[in-house]
Formats: structure tokens, C-alpha cells, sequence
């Protein structure tokens, strides 16, 4: 299923789950898991965990799961799970749910992960977590491509109400063998080809009484009560609105027309990447121009001298490598690593700085929150 | 912009595009945030503080921002200064066609009783042929050295005929006139 923004919700996802658990489980060791059970260190731990899993995936970046497309955009497996490793780092609420779910199994038993069934719980919790990240991820893509609000949750109903055209449209297509159920959901006796078998053309031609028919109908030709049917509050807002269904149906349908003709809309970071940062600063600009703005005092003004002070160049590379990646274009060749050709690692700028890796990324994330908060300034 | 300002000015915006606040949502309209952008209505510091601390916004802000300026770049690539071209051969008396280097433009000469006429043509497919016919444009060609072919409003299949007003043949005039021509906006 293809939406405006959204990276996703194709096909892929299944191999990018699977290398986010593969590469997780490499790198959550067992002293990494006893840091991110405990609040005390769960943020580290979020922090090392990160830088970890992010050296995993470049690794996998040209292997050919890696390597393979993941989306119609053509993003590869490795770079959809590099870049919910991301989203992750910057959002700490997530985190602390996982670590509190691997507390709760510490709770029951301390050595829980020496156990022969560790990997698949571990495996399990992760699915879980990425399983909510790529839905938030997914929802912010879609308010950013098209200006409209949107949830995780209407991400999840929007997928759900795509399976269930799928399944309708086998049902139809095997109408002979599944006759009471097509029947149900056309809601009259089927004798012969149903013409609305050929007029489903795609989902913007699925009627949202069928997708209602059709999970009314699951209780008793599937495997449970369909999605519409269940207790849950899940899909609270659509049960009774058939027009509701109709708009979500009629949307995925138009942007699989558009996007069929139009090659990657996608914004990518072309030769100017960052002309906005002009607009940026120019509106922001003229709201102080504007009466009645008063300039608030100790604002650093500019942004880049609070680059410079006390951030030597391994710290400072550091910084580079967390953001930009370990290869970029705009890196001077004297700053790579020339048997790699990117930046050095993170071990290797700790050890040049004379600090141990926890220290000096400790001091990375600091001089990282500076930045952040500068960065807002302009 | 030199390569470290390049590569600081794409830091920034990582960051700045990074940042994450849990529930965060649009604060602003696409309306609120065009105007910004065109300048009509400058945010007020509400707004601009809503901007701030919603990344989620300021992702938006930069779709429309980028798409602002794919557009106007779009519409400079449409408007159209000129075309210049070149005699490639040393051509003999037979010149019929010469053609501007942007592939645009063509200039015919024709041998008639009363002597060389010339027909500028315009290619229909060129980016700003709809704009120049829609407006009847003015266009101008003139040699090497700056004097006259032809000028005037092109006709409505993007056409303009005058007399060839020079005493030798058009081979040998721009060879002459250092073998150049331009096609130019502007009345003659």
C-alpha cells in the first residue's frame, strides 16, 4: 500500500523487521541489556545501542538483503532500518517502553537472556517496538507530504482496509469455491460471475459495504471475527461509518493511480539540501522585524560559534559521523579513514581524543543537545 | 558557500529535522505557512514559537518551502533571454538554415524574384513557446555585429518573414560578421 509519505507500509517491511531484529540481536549483549533494564542507564544504553546498531546495518548496506528494494521509491531494506534506528534515538519514549517490557522479564527472571528461548522473546519485544515506530514514522511522512493530520492508528486502518480489499478481491476471483461468503458480502444469492467481480478494478472501486459485509461475514467463513467485529476499540471510529471507509478506500486508490506515473516524488537531499534553512531564516526574521517582537536576551545568534568552542576535531567528527553517516561527499578527503574512505569509528575518535567510548559519547550527545537547541535559532 | 559552510548548513538541518516531540502535530495550516513563505503575512511570535517547537511543522514548513522553489525554478526555466547560434560550415553561397545552439530557433533563407528573404521559425516544443505565442512576443535576430536581420511579433504558428536587408548573400554576411547570430525578446 503506497500513501502520500509514506515509506513503510509495502512489501519490504517484512525484510526490514527482520534485519532491525537479525542486527539487533548482535549488538544487544548481555551487559547492553542490563544497562537498558535499568532507568539509571536506559538513555545510554539507548545511545549505544543506536551507534551499534547503525555500524550493523551500513555493514549490511551492500549485502543483498540489504541492498534490496524495500518500497516502489526504490529506499533499499538497509536504509528503511537505518533510518527507523533514527527515529528511535529521537524519540525516548519508545525506548523506555522497551526497556521497561526487558525489565519486566528481568523482574521474572534475572537471566532471562542466558535462557534458550532469549533471541525469540528478544525478537518478539523488537517487533514490537519497530512494529509502533514505523506506523509513527509513517503517519508524520504523510502530515509532512500532505498537510493533513493524521495518526499511527489511521495508518493501521488504512492498511487494514487495504487487506481486506485484497482478501475480497480473491474472494471474487475464486467466487465458485467461496460462494456463501461472496454472497454474503455482495448481500444476495450468487449463481453466476457477480459483475462486480470485474468491476473491482483496483481498492478506489471497493464498496465500503463489502469491506463491513465482509468482516460481518469473517466470524463464520474465517479464521475469528473480522477487523470491523472484534472487541477491540481499534477501529472504533470506522464501525457504523460506512463513508468514512469509502474516503480512506477512495484516498489509497487515487494515490496508487497518481504514484503509478509520477517516479519518486520523493523529496531527495539534492545538490541544495538546505535552500530552506534561507526561507527558514527569513520568516523567521520577519516575525522579529515585527512590532511588538522583543528580542529575547542570550539567544546564541550565531549558530556555528557554538561549534567552535572547546569541540576539537575527534569530537567534532563525531558529531558528523552521528548525523551525516560515516560516508558523505561533502567530508574533505584529510578527515577519512583512507583504508575505509569514511570517517573514522567511534572507537577510533575516542581513542584519538585519549577518552573511553562511553565518555566521549557521552560528551558527543552533549555537545549534540547544544546543537539541537542552537539549530531552532537560526 | 564554501564546502565547510555547505557541510554545516546540511548538520543544521539534519538536526533540526531529526528532532522528535511525542504527540507532536501540525501546528500550523499550509495557508499560515505560504503566506510566511511569500511573505504576505509574517507569522506572528505565536506562530513562530509554534514553529519552533513543533518539529513535525517544520518538516511541513520545508515541503512547502522546497516545493516553492521547485516551482519558481520551474518558471525561470520557462522564461526565456535568448538564443544565440553559429554558421557551422563555411557554407558557399548555399546557406538555407542556420539553427541557435539551444536548438530552438531556426532561420531559413529563401531565394526569391526579388531577392533573400529570411523566416525565423520557433520550435513549438521549446519550454517558452506557448508563453512567447500567447503573448505575440517582439523577438529580434541580430548578426555579429549587432545589426538588424529581422525583428518583429511572430505570427501565430511562431513565425516571422522579412527581407534579407543586407547587400551580400547570407553565407557570406555572417561570414563576414563574424558568424554569429542572436535571437533576442525586444522590438526591432
Amino acid at each position: 500500500m503506497r500513501l502520500p509519505g509514506t515509506r513503510y507500509q509495502e512489501h519490504g517491511w517484512e525484510q526490514v523487521r527482520k534485519l532491525l531484529g537479525e542486527c539487533s540481536l548482535e549488538v544487544l549483549t548481555p551487559p547492553l541489556l542490563a544497562r537498558a533494564c535499568d532507568p539509571a542507564t536506559a538513555a545510554e544504553a539507548l545511545s549505544a545501542y543506536v551507534d551499534d546498531l547503525a555500524a550493523a546495518l551500513h555493514a549490511h548496506a551492500r549485502r543483498t538483503r540489504g541492498a534490496a528494494a524495500a518500497n516502489s521509491y526504490g529506499d533499499s531494506v538497509a536504509e528503511l532500518a537505518l533510518a527507523l534506528a533514527c527515529e528511535l534515538r529521537a524519540r525516548p519514549a519508545d525506548w523506555s517502553a522497551f526497556s521497561a517490557a526487558l525489565a519486566a522479564e528481568y523482574g521474572r527472571d534475572p537471566a532471562f537472556w542466558t535462557r534458550a528461548d532469549a533471541a525469540g522473546l528478544l525478537r518478539k519485544k523488537l517487533n514490537d517496538l519497530y512494529a509502533v515506530l514505523r506506523d509513527k514514522v509513517d503517519s508524520d511522512n504523510y502530515q509532512v507530504a500532505c498537510g493533513r493530520p493524521c495518526s499511527p492508528n489511521r495508518i493501521y486502518a488504512y492498511r487494514m482496509l487495504d487487506m481486506a480489499h485484497a482478501q475480497i478481491a480473491r474472494l471474487f476471483d475464486n467466487w465458485e469455491a467461496n460462494r456463501a461468503q461472496v454472497g454474503a458480502i455482495l448481500g444476495r444469492e450468487v449463481t453466476a460471475t457477480p459483475i462486480e467481480a470485474r468491476q473491482l478494478t483496483g481498492i478506489g472501486a471497493c464498496r465500503a459495504e463489502w469491506i463491513e459485509r465482509w468482516s460481518a461475514s469473517q466470524e463464520g467463513f474465517g479464521d475469528g471475527p473480522g477487523p470491523l467485529h472484534t472487541k477491540s476499540k481499534r477501529f472504533e471510529a470506522l464501525k457504523g461509518h460506512p463513508e468514512k471507509i469509502q474516503a480512506m478506500l477512495a484516498e489509497i486508490g487515487e494515490y496508487e493511480t497518481l504514484s503509478a506515473t509520477l517516479d519518486a516524488a520523493w523529496m531527495q537531499d539534492g545538490e541544495d539540501a538546505g535552500a530552506w534553512l534561507d526561507d527558514l531564516d527569513r520568516v523567521l526574521g520577519e516575525v522579529s522585524a515585527a512590532p511588538g517582537y522583543e528580542e529575547q536576551e542570550g539567544e546564541p545568534r550565531d549558530w556555528l560559534d557554538c561549534l567552535a568552542p572547546g569541540l576539537d576535531e575527534p569530537l567534532r567528527l563525531a558529531i558528523y559521523l552521528k548525523v551525516l553517516g560515516p560516508a558523505d561527499d561533502s567530508y574533505p578527503p584529510h578527515w577519512l579513514d583512507p583504508a575505509s574512505g569514511e570517517l573514522p569509528t567511534m572507537q577510533a575518535l575516542a581513542a584519538r581524543a585519549g577518552v573511553s567510548l562511553p565518555t566521549f559519547r557521552k560528551r558527543r550527545d552533549e555537545a549534540l543537545e547544544r546543537l539541537r537547541a542552537a539549530g531552532e535559532q537560526g | 558557500m564554501n564546502a565547510m559552510d555547505r557541510l554545516d548548513r546540511k548538520l543544521r538541518a539534519r538536526l533540526l529535522l531529526e528532532q522528535r516531540v511525542e504527540d507532536d502535530r501540525l501546528a500550523l495550516d499550509d495557508a499560515t505557512l505560504l503566506a510566511a513563505l511569500a511573505g504576505t503575512a509574517p507569522l506572528t511570535p505565536a506562530q513562530a514559537a509554534a514553529l519552533k517547537a513543533s518539529p513535525l511543522t517544520l518538516r511541513r514548513f520545508r515541503q512547502l518551502a522546497l516545493e516553492r522553489r521547485q516551482t519558481q525554478s520551474a518558471a525561470s526555466d520557462r522564461a526565456w533571454r535568448g538564443s544565440g547560434g553559429m554558421l557551422r560550415a563555411a557554407a558557399h553561397g548555399a546557406l538555407a538554415r542556420l539553427a541557435t545552439d539551444d536548438g530552438w530557433w531556426s532561420l531559413h533563407f529563401v531565394r526569391g524574384a526579388a531577392g533573400w528573404h529570411s523566416v525565423l521559425q520557433l520550435d513549438p516544443l521549446a519550454p517558452f513557446a506557448a508563453a512567447l505565442l500567447r503573448e505575440r512576443a517582439q523577438v529580434r535576430v541580430t548578426d555579429g555585429a549587432g545589426a538588424l536581420v529581422l525583428g518583429g511579433a511572430l505570427d501565430a504558428d511562431g513565425e516571422l518573414e522579412a527581407a534579407w536587408p543586407f547587400a551580400d548573400a547570407p553565407a557570406v554576411h555572417f561570414q563576414r560578421q563574424g558568424a554569429r547570430f542572436m535571437v533576442q525578446p525586444g522590438a526591432a
